[in-house]
C-alpha cells in the first residue's frame, strides 16, 4: 500500500528532476537576495546568500532575531509575502534551477514533494475542527497524489515515525499537548517523502524536556531515513544537536559556513565567535561575553562589513564588503582571513 | 521571627477555580500546591520550572495579584494572610516586579520619564526627588546618556532598552525584593548576559533579594547561589546552584539536567535520555509523587500511593522523593 502512494508522490522520471544522489549537491544556493518593501523603505532581509549542501547532511542556520533566517527559508521554499520588492538568485535543488519554474509547476513538483518546512509555532495553526490524522494526509490529496485511504495509511506510518500512536490519528488538535501537535506538524512534512526538510524553530515554545524528546525523535528520522534536515534556530546549544554543518548569518547576510565541529569548538568570524561567547553552558566553567550594540537595521545596513560597527578587531579594510574566503573547509565573510 | 529573613511563605497553596455549572463544581487547578520557602535578606533565589508548573502563580500570589487558598506568607515581619488593601500597598512598594515582556509591559503612550514618574507620584514621593532619583536608576540600568532616553517612547527603546527601563521602575522605590518573571527569554542571545549581569550587579551593590524565574536552568548560574526546581505546583529540590549541577538528587532535576544540551558538535551523534510523557494535570494531579508516572527510578507501592515529604540527604541539600528517606 505503501510503496503504491510512494510511487504516485515521486516525480516521474521525464519530468526533468533528476533523483539520482551522486550528481553533484543536494541544494545548491546561488546569491539569493529577498527584499521586501516597506512604508519606510526596503527591508533588506536576504542580501547575496550563496551556500551549498551535499546529500546526507544537515545544516543548521544559526542567528539572532531579525537576521533573515527565516526570510532565507521562505525564499528557498518560495513561500513569500506580497511585499517583495526583490527575488533574485538561483537555487539548485538535486541539480535543477527551480527558480525557473513558474509558481504552478514548484506548488506541483517541488514545494511539499520534495522539499517541506516546519514552520515557526505551526503546531499552534493545526485546524481546530478537522481530526488530526486528515490533516496531516491532506498534502497527498491534493493533485490526486493519492487516495484518501492510501493517504491515511501513509499519516499513519509517518505518525509510527515521528512517535505518536495510531490512536490520534482520529483525534483533534486541542486533544493533543504541545509535544504531540509538534509532533504532528513534523510528520505532515514527512508525509509526501521529501528529501528535504527545513524546520524552523521547531522547539522554542516547547519545554525542555520535550523538546529533548522532540530533538531525539528528529536525530532518529535522520537517520532512518535518509533525509536532510535544515534547522533554523536561535538557540545555539540545541542547534548543535542537529548539525553537520553550520551556517552563521548576520544583518541579512552569511557570515560563516563550515563543519559542525570546527565551527563549535572554535568559529572564526568575530560576530560568531562573540556569539558561541554569549552562550550560557552548564557544565563548563566559564564567563559568558555579550555583543555590545544592537544589530544594524536591515532598512539601511552600513556599507562596508555589516558587523564592523560592533566589531573590536576592525581595521581599515572594513569599509569595504569582503567577499566569502575560504580556509579549509570553512567559507568565512571577514577581511582578517584574507590572507592565511 | 528571624531577623534576617525577608519574606517567608509556608505551605502556600494557589488553586484557581474552574468555571462552574449550576450547583455543579468543576473542580480546582491547583497552581501552587504546598510551598514552603525562607529568603533571606540580599539574597538570590531562582526557581526553576517549566512551563504550566506553577512558578508565574507562585510569584503572583507573593505579589499579591493572586488570592492565596492556603497558607502563610510573611514578608519583613508583617504577614500579610488578609490580604487587607493597605498590607498589599506596603508590600507593592516594598518589591519590584520585573516582567517577562518588555514591551507588553510598559505604556506604549508614555515616555520613559513619565513611566518612572509613575510609582513615585503614586506612593508621594517628595516631588523635589523626583528627577534625581529618575536620572539616579536610569544611570544605574546604563540608560545613558539619561538625557537621550527620558523622552523616548518604548517603541523607540530595542529590547534590551526596554527590559532596562522596566527594572529602573522596578528599582525606583528603593524595594528590599526584586521579583523576576524570565526576564530575559524575550531577548536575545546576545544580550542576554548583559541584561543577567546588570541584575547581579543592582542587587549585589543594594543588598537587594532577588526572586528570579526561569526555564533555563543554564542561566542560573551566573545570578543566583541558591536554586528551587519546581514540578507540577511544587518544589521538589532546594539545593545550591553548584551542587544542583554536579549532584543533582531528584529524578526529575536529573532528567532537566540531561535535556539540556550545551553548544557541542557531538551532541549530533547523541541521544538523550528523556523520560517520555508529559506533566500532569493539575486539575487531578496524580497520587502519590507526582513525578511517579514518567519517573524511571519508581519505587512501585510508595511512590504511586504516598506524596514524599522533604528529605535532608546532605547538608543544605532539600528534596522531596522517596528514594532518599
Amino acid at each position: 500500500m505503501t510503496r503504491n502512494v510512494k510511487s504516485q508522490i515521486w516525480p516521474q522520471p521525464d519530468d526533468g528532476l533528476s533523483l539520482t544522489p551522486d550528481n553533484g549537491p543536494l541544494l545548491k544556493v546561488e546569491d539569493v537576495c529577498l527584499h521586501f518593501r516597506a512604508s519606510n523603505g526596503i527591508v533588506r532581509a536576504v542580501d547575496n546568500v550563496s551556500f551549498s549542501l551535499d546529500h546526507g547532511r544537515s545544516l543548521t542556520i544559526i542567528g539572532e532575531s531579525g537576521c533573515g533566517k527565516t526570510s532565507l527559508a521562505r525564499a528557498i521554499l518560495r513561500l513569500l509575502p506580497r511585499n517583495v520588492e526583490t527575488y533574485t538568485g538561483r537555487v539548485f535543488l538535486d541539480g535543477t534551477d527551480v527558480m525557473t519554474f513558474d509558481e504552478e509547476r514548484f506548488r506541483r513538483e517541488v514545494r511539499w514533494v520534495k522539499m517541506s518546512m516546519v514552520s515557526q509555532a505551526a503546531m499552534n495553526s493545526l485546524n481546530p475542527v478537522l481530526k488530526v490524522g486528515l490533516q496531516v494526509a491532506e498534502p497527498l490529496l491534493l493533485d490526486h497524489r493519492a487516495t484518501k485511504q492510501e493517504a491515511v495509511e501513509r499519516a499513519r506510518e509517518v505518525f509510527r515515525i515521528v512517535g505518536i500512536p495510531p490512536a490520534f490519528l482520529d483525534r483533534y488538535a486541542f486533544e493533543l499537548s504541545g509535544g504531540m501537535r509538534q509532533r504532528a506538524i513534523i510528520a505532515m512534512a514527512l508525509v509526501a517523502h521529501p528529501i528535504l526538510v527545513i524546520l524552523d524553530e521547531p522547539t522554542s515554545a516547547l519545554d525542555v524536556l520535550t523538546q529533548a524528546n522532540i530533538m531525539n525523535a528528529l536525530k532518529k528520522i535522520k537517520k532512518e531515513l535518509n533525509l536532510n534536515f535544515i534547522l533554523i534556530t536561535h538557540d545555539i546549544a540545541t542547534s548543535s544537536e542537529l548539525a553537520d554543518e553550520v551556517i552563521c548569518m548576520y544583518a541579512g547576510q552569511l557570515v560563516e559556513h563550515g563543519r559542525a565541529d570546527p565551527f563549535y569548538l572554535k568559529p572564526l568570524h568575530p560576530y560568531a565567535r562573540k556569539l558561541m561567547a554569549s552562550v550560557p553552558t552548564l557544565r563548563i566553567e566559564k564567563k559568558p561575553d555579550f555583543i555590545p550594540g544592537q544589530p544594524p537595521s536591515l532598512l539601511n545596513p552600513p556599507e562596508g562589513c555589516r558587523f564592523a560597527p560592533r566589531c573590536l578587531e576592525r581595521f581599515e579594510r572594513c569599509q569595504e564588503e569582503p567577499p566569502l574566503f575560504v580556509r579549509g573547509n570553512t567559507a568565512v565573510k571577514c577581511w582578517l582571513y584574507e590572507r592565511d | 521571627m528571624q531577623d534576617n529573613i525577608l519574606l517567608s511563605v509556608n505551605e502556600l497553596r494557589t488553586w484557581f477555580q474552574l468555571k462552574r455549572w449550576g450547583f455543579l463544581r468543576a473542580g480546582f487547578v491547583r497552581a501552587v500546591d504546598g510551598v514552603t520557602f525562607q529568603l533571606k535578606r540580599s539574597e538570590a533565589i531562582t526557581i526553576v520550572g517549566e512551563s504550566g508548573s506553577g512558578k508565574t502563580s507562585l510569584l503572583r500570589t507573593i505579589l499579591g495579584l493572586a488570592r492565596p487558598t492556603a497558607g502563610q506568607i510573611t514578608f519583613d515581619g508583617r504577614s500579610l494572610d488578609g490580604q487587607k488593601a493597605e498590607d498589599l500597598a506596603w508590600l507593592r512598594s516594598h518589591v519590584g516586579f520585573v516582567q517577562q515582556d518588555p514591551y507588553g509591559a510598559l505604556a506604549p503612550f508614555m515616555t520613559a520619564n513619565r513611566i518612572l514618574k509613575e510609582p513615585l507620584a503614586i506612593n508621594k514621593v517628595n516631588e523635589d526627588e523626583h528627577e534625581q532619583r529618575i536620572r539616579g536608576v536610569m544611570d544605574e540600568v546604563r540608560l545613558i546618556p539619561v538625557d537621550d532616553f527620558l523622552n523616548k517612547f518604548p517603541h523607540m527603546l530595542s529590547g534590551g532598552q526596554q527590559q532596562r527601563l522596566v527594572i529602573a521602575r522596578a528599582m525606583i522605590l528603593r524595594p528590599k525584593l526584586i521579583v523576576a518573571d524570565e526576564p530575559v527569554s524575550m531577548l536575545d542571545a546576545s544580550v542576554r548576559v548583559e541584561i543577567l549581569e546588570l541584575m547581579r550587579r543592582i542587587q549585589q551593590a543594594h543588598n537587594l533579594s532577588v526572586m528570579y524565574v526561569t526555564h533555563d536552568l543554564s542561566s542560573v548560574r551566573y545570578f543566583s547561589e541558591r536554586v528551587f526546581i519546581m514540578y507540577a505546583a511544587k518544589i521538589v529540590e532546594k539545593t545550591d546552584v553548584s551542587e544542583v549541577v554536579r549532584n543533582p538528587l531528584h529524578p526529575y532535576t536529573q532528567s532537566l539536567l540531561n535535556a539540556i544540551p550545551d553548544p557541542d558538535p557531538e551532541n549530533a551523534g547523541r541521544f538523550r535520555d528523556i523520560p517520555a510523557g508529559e506533566p500532569p494535570s493539575l486539575i487531578s494531579p496524580p497520587n502519590g509523587c507526582r513525578f511517579h508516572p514518567r519517573c524511571p527510578r519508581i519505587i512501585k507501592g510508595l511512590c504511586d500511593v504516598e506524596e514524599p515529604r522533604e528529605f535532608e540527604p546532605a547538608p543544605d541539600h532539600f528534596v522531596e522523593c522517596w528514594l532518599y528517606k
